[in-house]
């Protein structure tokens, strides 16, 4: 262990990258789709003479600026900073072999948001035609940094065969192109070409939607109708996208999304199949509410609505994004390195030699603060202690040599566990897994502590708490 | 396509005169107003009672009632494929339906939409709600789970401190001193049998009255001239944007049960002490915190039986509102009937509050 542990209470660090990054997926696929969208807008305004049209993109490319120039390239720069401090070892391993195509892709995201701000602040000064090449520019530079991250992103869901057999012997590099054209890359990014559209659309139904039905009526039918269009083709091809990802990922994975079709059971990873439900809810329910309220009577649609579909669109990309990200347990970058950061192939020599042994972070010599400082290393990626996937309720009502039953199971990684589809193994010592062991049993103990010294706690909880720890 | 439909629809309408059905619904008008929001909370409660309707056809299929009964619900939750969705569905959709029929039974309320002519469509809302409540009751021992069991237990304290008849007929229920098997069956056949014989005619009858006597106007509305009152057609404007809410309402109890599906907890023992904090369902809190208020305050049983005194007191005044504010005119008895109502909300969320501060 060569790095300090982000230990960020109650909500832990995988959220923080994730609140930011559903924010940001948000903005940034607007980037990318809204990019199309306003040249493509432009020209038709002006091959039709359509000086009212203009005046709404003019005011939606302020808009679009504004947001995606500074909400969506601070936020990106943020996840960055997230998964440095939140999975080190994983950011490393993303740098060592993509350091070019990230250069590559600071380089287009440069040239985005310099024509971005040209394109709006020229408006009206530079000849037509001309503008709607510089709207051309900032598409297909803003196309081409997704091109380029996408292959980043799905490299760590499974990097391919080829890359695995070389991952560790120092010749990663050489096989950069088969990292970066892994097997779920043409799926991922088609999907997310078909989120782009959508949003591209959403976006412009929330600019279109401030518009007055009564007094601008014929404007506000096209306007809107046009931008309804846009959601098309992720209506028609994403169940197609979606079928081809999912045959692409790798059997194991894919099973997790089984997990929680016949159970609810805390501990046993089912939330993926309750949030793959919510993706094909809410999806649905912006199929009906755009073709009812946008399609069908434009005139009436009003900003609430597009807000509405707005948030289902948030809630939707949210759902996705969590999905995308469980989908990888227990790895971080799919069977090379466990979510915990610690490499598939440094496990045996980790329980040979000690997890701690190298650890600079140890928090103190006594058994209880090796314990401890286990439990940042190998837990604190993916549980908190009392808030999500909180410890204290998952071993709720174990004894100390039943968390010890647990820690050996988890330890063993023996093929029939039914931890190993979505936890990594436990590594260490026998002295280092006992005094997680004790550790875990102390931070229970203090919880029931506090319940035996707050007697009125209310029953529900206390009832849902015990009922099903793994 | 086109052509096909055409068909079947004149081949239905010559059976059954769908083409009326039509002209009705499109003749018939919502008014249009600040208050309009108020007039889907009837079709939103409709909405989550077909949800609990379809769900609970679906549980019925490996429900089993009796000793087995936390068994075969804990079956559905973890063995069976999307039995804890079903389950989850059902049970967030009869709280939301309670909300919801509380939220209509209030804006009915201020806005007097239960004056002449439609009384009798208070009385029968009111008789929903309180059916509602007891389709609740019952729904809640049926898991026969550690919390449902003591809960009920608690429950049932409350009919059983009726003076003369209350502690027979809790006995009635219980089917023995304490809660056990023969309860749960009881309950059963309460919830899928006899609650649903009484509740699908009143509900009926309800909407029947709904289309016979239209939307009601708040007061304000009425005063103004009939060339101010903006309407729309019934269908299809007012029907499409029932349906979004609709929608809407799918749409949160999707998030609700799959974020937060219905927690199971350990089985029912009697031999047990009762959890700490035990406490009702919502919607009862308030009459069990009046309950537990008059009780400290009074000594020995004379507590309780004030309060479930006073408590039925003012549920008779409140289903009787539209007795004694007749008056279209807004004159004292109008603003009265306003205050009791305010005092009336006021009341249960101050005690449900209280009830749940009470037992952290």
């Amino acid at each position: 262990m060569n790095y300090p542990f982000w230990d960020v209470p109650h909500i832990g660090s995988g959220w923080v990258i994730g609140l930011i990054a559903i924010y940001h997926i948000m903005i940034s696929h607007f980037a990318v789709g809204g990019g199309f969208y306003l040249p493509m807008a432009e020209a038709k305004a002006l091959r039709e003479n359509r000086k009212d049209w203009l005046d709404i993109l003019q005011k939606h490319a302020r808009f679009f600026l504004i947001l995606t120039g500074v909400f969506g390239a601070v936020s990106g720069v943020g996840i960055w900073f997230a998964i440095g401090l939140t999975n080190p070892e994983a950011t490393s391993t993303l740098i060592h072999n993509f350091v070019f195509g990230w250069a590559i892709e600071w380089v287009f995201f440069i040239i985005e948001l310099s024509t971005a701000a040209v394109y709006y602040y020229t408006w009206g000064r530079i000849p037509k035609e001309l503008h709607v090449k510089v709207g051309w520019v900032y598409a297909i530079s803003s196309l081409l940094t997704l091109v380029i991250i996408n292959g980043i992103l799905t490299f760590m869901l499974f990097p391919g065969n080829t890359w695995l057999q070389v991952a560790g012997s120092g010749q990663e590099a050489h096989y950069f192109w088969n990292a970066f054209f892994n097997p779920t890359y043409w799926p991922s990014l088609l999907m997310r070409i078909l989120v782009c559209t959508a949003l591209a659309g959403i976006w412009a139904l929330v600019t279109c939607s401030r518009l007055d039905g009564r007094l601008h009526a014929k404007l506000k039918t096209e306007l809107v109708r046009w931008s309804a269009k846009w959601l098309v083709p992720s209506f028609a091809l994403m169940p197609l996208a979606l079928a081809f990802y999912l045959w692409q990922v790798p059997e194991s994975q894919r099973s997790l999304l089984q997990l929680g079709m016949s159970t609810m059971g805390t501990g046993a990873f089912t939330q993926v199949t309750r949030i793959a439900l919510l993706i094909i809810m809410t999806s649905g329910t912006i199929v009906l509410v755009v073709y009812f309220f946008a399609w069908r009577t434009p005139e009436d649609f009003s900003f609430a609505h597009a807000i509405a579909v707005l948030f289902l669109g948030l809630v939707a990309t949210a759902s996705g994004e969590y999905a995308r990200e469980a989908l990888r347990k227990p790895y971080v970058i799919g069977r090379h390195m466990f979510s915990n950061g610690i490499r598939v192939r440094d496990v045996a020599r980790l329980n040979q030699e000690g997890f701690l042994t190298k650890s600079l972070w140890t928090t103190g010599p006594d058994k209880l603060a090796q314990g401890e400082a286990m439990f940042r290393g190998q837990c604190l990626a993916c549980h908190t202690r009392d808030a999500y996937r909180p410890m204290k309720i998952l071993l709720a009502g174990r004894t100390r040599e039943s968390i010890g039953s647990l820690l050996k199971i988890l330890h063993d990684y023996k093929p029939d566990s039914p931890y190993r589809s979505f936890m990594p193994p436990l590594a260490g010592t026998q002295a280092e897994v006992d005094a997680l062991g004790d550790f875990l049993a102390a931070m229970i103990s203090t919880n029931q502590t506090a319940a035996a010294e707050n007697p009125a706690k209310p029953a529900k909880v206390a009832a849902s708490s015990a009922k099903s720890a793994p | 396509m086109k052509s096909v439909f055409a068909s079947v629809f004149n081949w239905m309408d010559a059976r059954l005169g769908l083409q009326d059905l039509l002209h009705l619904a499109q003749k018939k008008t919502v008014p249009v107003h600040r208050q309009t929001f108020w007039y889907y909370w009837g079709g939103l409660s409709l909405f989550f009672f077909l949800v609990q309707a379809f769900t609970g056809v679906l549980l019925l299929l490996y429900y089993r009632p009796g000793p087995e009964a936390y068994e075969s619900v804990r079956q559905i939750s973890f063995d069976t494929n999307f039995g804890w969705l079903i389950r989850s569905a059902h049970s967030w959709a009869a709280n939301l339906m309670i909300l919801a029929i509380f939220i209509h039974m209030f804006s009915v309320f201020f806005m007097k939409a239960y004056r002449q002519p439609r009384e009798f469509g208070w009385w029968s809302g009111m008789g929903l709600l309180l059916l509602s409540m007891v389709f609740g009751f019952s729904g809640y021992l049926l898991p026969m789970n550690e919390l449902a069991f003591f809960a009920t237990k608690v429950g049932l304290e409350i009919p059983a401190s009726f003076p003369l008849l209350g502690a027979k007929m809790a006995s009635l229920v219980r089917g023995g001193l304490d809660v056990n098997e023969y309860t749960v069956q009881r309950f059963f056949a309460l919830h899928v049998v006899i609650l649903p014989a009484l509740f699908l005619p009143l509900l009926g009858f309800h909407l029947w009255l709904v289309q016979k006597h239209g939307n009601a106007l708040p007061p304000e509305e009425e005063d103004k001239p009939e060339a101010q009152r903006r309407t729309m057609p019934f269908f299809p404007n007012f029907f499409a944007k029932d349906l979004a809410m609709w929608l809407i309402a799918l749409n949160i109890l999707a998030l609700l049960a799959s974020l937060f599906p219905w927690e199971l907890g350990p089985i029912a023992d009697s031999l047990k002490p009762a959890p700490k904090g035990i406490h009702p369902e919502w919607y009862f809190m308030s009459s069990f915190q009046v309950l537990k208020i008059f009780g400290q305050w009074f000594p020995g049983a004379s507590g309780e039986v004030i309060g479930m005194t006073l408590f039925t007191l003012g549920l008779v005044l409140w289903i009787l509102v539209p007795l004694y504010d007749t008056s279209r005119k807004s004159g004292e008895r109008a603003r009265n009937a306003t205050y009791f109502g305010l005092l009336a909300l006021g009341i249960l969320v101050v005690t449900t509050t209280w009830g749940y501060l009470a037992i952290r």
